[in-house]
């Protein structure tokens, strides 16, 4: 590790009714991997955003290589060699890499934009980090991960010094990871200083050099990773223990009724031949990489997309579902990973969300029967200890587990017996989670089925009464919780890679 | 090689549209003796220009992911402004052009500040300055059908640029290399300049282009602005061949615009287009308004039909974006 | 020089009975807000000062009459004559005429509301040149209702309500047709009679929903086969179902020597009737063709831009008949690529409406009167009988 770089000392922001950053400090070295940590909402974000000129600091100093400095766009900040690789992928898809990389700085030659010199930069570029991509290719033929090098690469070609990686990893294989921590060793080789935002507490383990926290927009503390253990890090996060161990035994009763039986379902090249079962009572979980077909799954037993082949019980009755109306017709509820997509109408209150899939019973003759309306979701709200002032409440002002709440209210609101989590709590904070995870067991127990689509190990583990795990459009393995160990579901999930 | 593999893919749907172009002619050529005339090629090229130059313009705000609905009752407007000059204030013509130029540059612009800088849904924007240019344009020519000058009246000299009357008697389309001419150019501006390449990333991930650091709202102002001045164009075009324009028309010409930029694969929903492609795909529609009156068909069937044909291309364009999902 | 001047009467004229209008209840019309400072000063005495010697004595007050005139369309300047003649008959009679009209004349909904808008606001009378003979039927009934007397002018309404509409003043337009075909048929009857294929007449008509158009449409055909058929020719015509349904006899195809071709495009535009036009007369039988209104008319002579086929010589050519004037056309004939057309007076329509008007208001009774159509071509274009009706 080389000298100071980067210095924030006494950063301080605050939004309408918010204090968003309080009195913070962080500091980057030369050749180090410097993790910032903090559960959602914990200010690393805002953080990041302050340094890169997005948003303007209410007061502190930012100290860039001996001076100071106030950056006022992004362009600035990336011209002065900060650069931040996002967790959304920014590449324009109709473009060529070559073209994404060097956007908004083309090489020209008069008028006309020179493709073949950034063409043969970037080839260059690739060459330095050792990734293998064409610059030639259009951007949305690349696989996410190697969107993600792409985005590594237009970063560095800024000639930059120091490197935001805001959770990098949320979207890779476990072998993309790996290249990933490879060019991340690099860079750290070329004395650049990087920034490392993640919540997966594995990889800060293995990669980083030093971990900061912050909480409630407040610095916590630094630690040497070497020196510390994943408590250490997490009782910072969240002041509190909430590590959990695996769930080791079966919950569900040994003659529990099977409520949903799939077999050989087929829906293009992500689902084939997919069967399982699901008791009363249980939570089964499906496990697998990125883009192993597990959404794909659930959205043709939702009848959300087209279904090739394959036939459907539901509590032993063969049942057609062409359309998400048929689904919930048979007591199916989905909750979509992306929420504010597919879940909840975040312009619209918590009572106006719990109704919407149950709206013709809330009806007097032609009218809503708001009263009603209000009534049964604060009926959930108190039930689900969702946190909001009011059902009147938009939900858009709700945090990401709140508003996954308002989602379950939704299907249960509906009478929903199966309950399909996708992803449930992405995008939710620590404390947050284990109240969704309390919520599942406790509906789990009262006798709602639950498929619960997860990317977490241990979250599969905690929570799963019985594990499927899925690779490339296939189902490769079921597992009872009493047997699975990670090493097994890793083992089933990449079996047919390479 | 994979190199060439991008342009490959648009080039297909080129030849594609170009082939049903072919096919177009030929059905027609076999349906009516008729059609199988010079002047028929004479009297296809009349009816292309204007919407040749609307199409390539308006390819721009449809690659952003928006729509122009401004240039069709632009057209008329620019048009009977500069029309109105020349009849009644004995302006010369190059003038009345380079007015009705001007204020094409203004509405496209208008259209652009109020979409990418107000942010008011492109659809919506746009329908505004469509009815504001329809109303402006019976203001400009004080409501009166106007006539830019006829053959053999003093300035008509513009109506040359289009169609070239040898000292024979023959008639060139002269029209139709310059249209080419500006396709090629608008071609080589989307494809190989910094206003063409912001078009696209704007359509494709307008959030990616603001964090590269771009300028979005000059560019997003841009493209509409490029299609006033194509709309513009459009009006002298319109203007030479068909000497007379009426108040309160022209709602409509921007869907056989819109019609022609989609066949020739601009996508519905932005991000990707060809400007040679719009070019082929705009003769598609001017051959069907030609040639079916050619075989009989009364005027609201020949509607029918146009419709039909455009509904099977956005599907072609769907089907296509689903396969590339599944991929 | 003179297109200035006229432009500028024109403008002034209109801007002067907008203004008048603004003080009616119905909405003024949009070009209102062109108003220049100087046209106010013509308003005023156009207003006032003739109403006192203007007004028969015993009569009501030349001043508080209020007539609103809709017109199809200000498209084309066959209306702004006709507009013109509103005005002169406005001024000598020193009463207030307010004129609006849709864009476009197949805005057919738009002319309603604009007629049931001056309904509301009860003016002392009403003309009206309905672009649809139906569309206007219930308005007709409110404006009966109200006690509002209607006059219609260029085209009538033959169903409207009995009692409300008081008078028509309209061209004959069967009869103006049927002049179009006389003279087209003079010129073409040694043609006819010496084919020994069939031949074929186009007839190009911008709709076929208003009245005037259609019996214009249909004058042509009826008269042309009555002709023919004197001569011992058998006649047939095809295309719009409209005009071929209301043709006298429609004939059969087959056995025709003489197939007259209807087309009617989607939209009254230029460039759609070129359309038509230029596939009619890409067929090598064609020996004429006729375009019933102004913007048929342009649409025929922009479709010869490249078929180069019309002129004056029988047999040699296509001969074409036009519409009403306008500069293009005016042009084509005396370049001799147009053989003739038909023109009607707007102007004296415009004025006998006003002074229709003016009659019921102060009780007289009135009748239909019927304006004639002129045939002019190269040869008498200049006629003092004809040329005040070739507007520009």
């Amino acid at each position: 590790m080389g000298e100071v770089i980067l210095e924030m000392k006494k950063i301080d922001k605050s939004f309408p009714g918010v204090h968003a950053l309080n009195n913070v400090d962080f500091e980057v070295k030369r050749g180090e991997v410097h993790a910032l940590m903090g559960e959602n909402g914990a200010g690393k974000s805002t953080l990041m955003k302050v340094l890169t000129g997005i948003y303007t600091k209410d007061s502190g100093t930012i100290i860039y290589e001996g001076k100071e400095v106030e950056f006022h766009s992004t362009r600035e900040a990336q011209d002065a060699g900060i650069v931040i690789v996002h967790q959304e992928l920014n590449m324009v898809g109709h473009l060529t890499v070559a073209q994404n990389i060097f956007i908004g700085r083309e090489f020209k030659k008069g008028i006309r934009i020179d493709d073949k010199k950034m063409n043969e930069e970037a080839k260059k570029l690739f060459d330095r980090l050792n990734i293998d991509i064409d610059p030639t290719m259009t951007m949305s033929d690349l696989t996410v991960g190697k969107q993600q090098m792409c985005e590594i690469a237009k970063a560095i070609s800024h000639d930059a010094k120091v490197i935001v990686f805001d959770e990098p990893s949320a979207a890779l294989t476990e072998a993309e990871i790996e290249d990933l921590f490879k060019i991340i060793r690099d860079l750290r080789e070329q004395q650049m200083g990087i920034v490392y935002i993640s919540h997966r507490m594995d990889e800060i383990k293995v990669i980083t050099d030093r971990v900061t926290v912050m909480r409630d927009g407040c610095y916590v503390g630094t630690l040497i990773t070497e020196e510390s253990t994943k408590d250490d890090i997490v009782n910072m996060m969240v002041g509190r223990v909430i590590y959990e161990e695996p769930k080791t035994q079966s919950q569900v009763a040994k003659d529990a009724p099977v409520v949903l039986k799939v077999e050989h379902l087929n829906a293009g090249r992500m689902v084939q031949d997919i069967s399982f079962e699901l008791h009363k009572g249980e939570i089964l979980g499906f496990s697998g990489l990125m883009g192993a077909g597990r959404t794909e799954t659930a959205r043709a037993i939702f009848g959300a997309d087209p279904k090739e082949s394959g036939e459907i019980y539901v509590n032993g009755q063969p049942v057609t579902i062409n359309s998400p109306e048929d689904a919930v017709r048979a007591g199916i509820g989905y909750l979509s990973e992306d929420r504010k997509r597919f879940g909840i109408v975040v312009q619209k209150t918590v009572a106006e969300n719990t109704t919407m899939a149950d709206l013709p019973n809330y009806m007097k003759g032609l009218f809503i029967d708001k009263k009603k309306e209000r009534e049964v979701a604060k009926k959930f709200v108190d039930s689900l200890a969702t946190k909001t002032p009011s059902v009147d409440q938009m939900v858009i002002n709700l945090s990401g587990g709140n508003q996954q709440k308002v989602v379950i209210a939704k299907w249960l609101c509906k009478n929903c017996d199966i309950l399909i989590f996708d992803e449930p709590t992405r995008g939710i904070d620590v404390g947050a989670k284990n109240e969704i995870y309390k919520l599942m067991n406790k509906l789990a127990s009262e006798g709602k089925s639950i498929i619960m689509i997860s990317s977490e190990m241990t979250e599969i583990l905690r929570m799963s009464d019985r594990v499927v795990v899925m690779c490339e459009g296939r189902k490769t393995g079921e597992l009872m919780i009493e047997d699975t160990t990670q090493e097994k579901i890793m083992n089933l999930a990449t079996r047919d890679i390479n | 090689m994979e190199k060439k593999k991008v342009p490959a893919k648009i080039f297909k749907q080129e030849v594609i549209v170009f082939l049903v172009v072919i096919a177009l002619l030929i059905f027609f050529c076999v349906a009516s003796p008729d059609f199988r005339k010079y002047t028929t090629i004479l009297t296809i090229m009349d009816y292309s220009y204007y919407i040749v130059l609307m199409a390539i313009g308006v390819a721009f705000p449809l690659i952003t992911g928006g729509v122009d609905l401004s240039i069709g009752t632009g057209l008329v407007c620019y048009s009977l402004a500069g029309g109105y000059l020349i009849m009644f204030k004995g302006w010369p013509t190059g003038l009345a052009m380079i007015v009705s130029i001007l204020f094409g540059l203004a509405i496209g612009t208008l259209n652009g500040i109020l979409i990418g800088v107000m942010d008011l849904p492109p659809f919506l924007g746009t329908l505004c300055t469509c009815m504001i240019t329809r109303g402006l344009g019976s203001i400009c020519s004080k409501n009166t059908g106007i006539s830019w000058p006829t053959t053999g009246q003093p300035g008509s000299w513009f109506r040359s640029i289009f169609k070239y009357e040898t000292a024979g008697g023959t008639k060139i389309p002269l029209g139709f290399l310059w249209v080419l001419l500006l396709a090629i150019i608008m071609h080589f501006v989307l494809n190989h300049t910094k206003i063409g390449r912001y078009t696209i990333a704007i359509g494709s991930n307008k959030e990616a282009a603001i964090l590269s650091g771009i300028n979005v709202k000059f560019y997003h102002i841009m493209a509409y602005t490029i299609s006033g001045l194509f709309a513009a164009l459009a009006s002298i075009a319109y203007s030479a061949v068909f000497k007379t324009v009426l108040p309160g028309t022209g709602a409509g010409f921007e869907l056989e615009a819109i019609g022609g930029a989609i066949i020739g694969g601009v996508s519905a929903t932005g991000g990707a287009g060809s400007i040679i492609g719009t070019f082929i795909g705009v003769f598609v529609i001017c051959l069907l308004k030609t040639g079916l009156p050619f075989i009989g068909l009364q005027a609201n069937w020949q509607q029918i039909v146009t419709g039909l044909v455009l509904i099977g291309s956005v599907m072609v364009d769907i089907i296509k974006k689903k396969r590339e999902a599944k991929k | 020089m003179k297109k200035k001047v006229l432009a500028t009467i024109v403008s002034a004229a209109m801007v002067a009975t907008l203004l008048a209008g603004c003080s009616g209840a119905a909405a003024p019309a949009a070009p209102a807000a062109e108003a220049a400072p100087a046209a106010t000063e013509e308003a005023a005495p156009a207003e006032e000062a003739p109403a006192e010697e203007a007004a028969p004595a015993a009569d009501a007050a030349a001043g508080d009459l209020d007539f609103k005139i809709v017109v199809k369309s200000f498209q084309s300047s066959y209306w702004q004559a006709a507009v013109q003649g509103v005005n002169q008959a406005a001024e000598e009679l020193g009463v207030k005429v307010e004129c609006n009209g849709p864009n476009a004349e197949s805005d057919i909904a738009d002319q309603v509301n604009m007629l049931t808008n001056y309904i509301n606001g009860a003016p002392s009378g009403i003309g009206l040149a309905a672009c649809d003979q139906s569309a206007c039927l219930d308005a007709l009934q409110m404006a009966k209702d109200a006690g509002i007397p209607v006059v219609c002018f260029d085209s009538g309404c033959p169903d409207a309500p009995e009692g409300s509409v008081l008078s028509t003043i309209a061209t004959d337009n069967y009869g103006a047709g049927a002049t179009a075909a006389e003279n087209l048929y003079a010129a073409l009857k040694d043609s006819i009679a010496s084919a020994t294929a069939p031949v074929r007449i186009g007839e190009v008509n911008q709709e076929s929903t208003s009245e005037s158009i259609t019996q214009r449409g249909l004058g042509f055909i009826d008269k042309f086969s009555e002709l023919a058929s004197a001569d011992g020719k058998k006649v047939a015509v095809v295309g719009n179902e409209f005009y071929v349904n209301g043709a006298k006899d429609k004939g059969d195809e087959a056995s025709a020597d003489i197939i007259i071709e209807v087309a009617v495009p989607a939209q009254t535009t230029v460039e759609l009737c070129a359309t038509e036009a230029s596939a009619i007369m890409n067929k090598s039988d064609v020996l004429g063709i006729f375009g019933s209104n102004q913007v048929a008319a342009e649409g025929i002579l922009s479709a010869n831009e490249n078929l180069n086929k019309l002129g004056t010589e029988a047999g040699k050519d296509i001969l074409a008949a036009g519409f009403d004037a306008g500069t293009v056309i005016k042009q084509a004939i005396k370049d001799g690529k147009m053989f003739g057309a038909v023109t009607q007076s707007p102007l004296a329509m415009g004025k006998t409406t006003v002074e229709t008007l003016y009659k019921i208001a102060n009780g007289e009774t009135v009748s239909d009167i019927a304006t004639d159509g002129y045939w002019y071509d190269n040869s008498n274009m200049d006629a003092p009988d004809i040329a005040p009706n070739l507007y520009d």
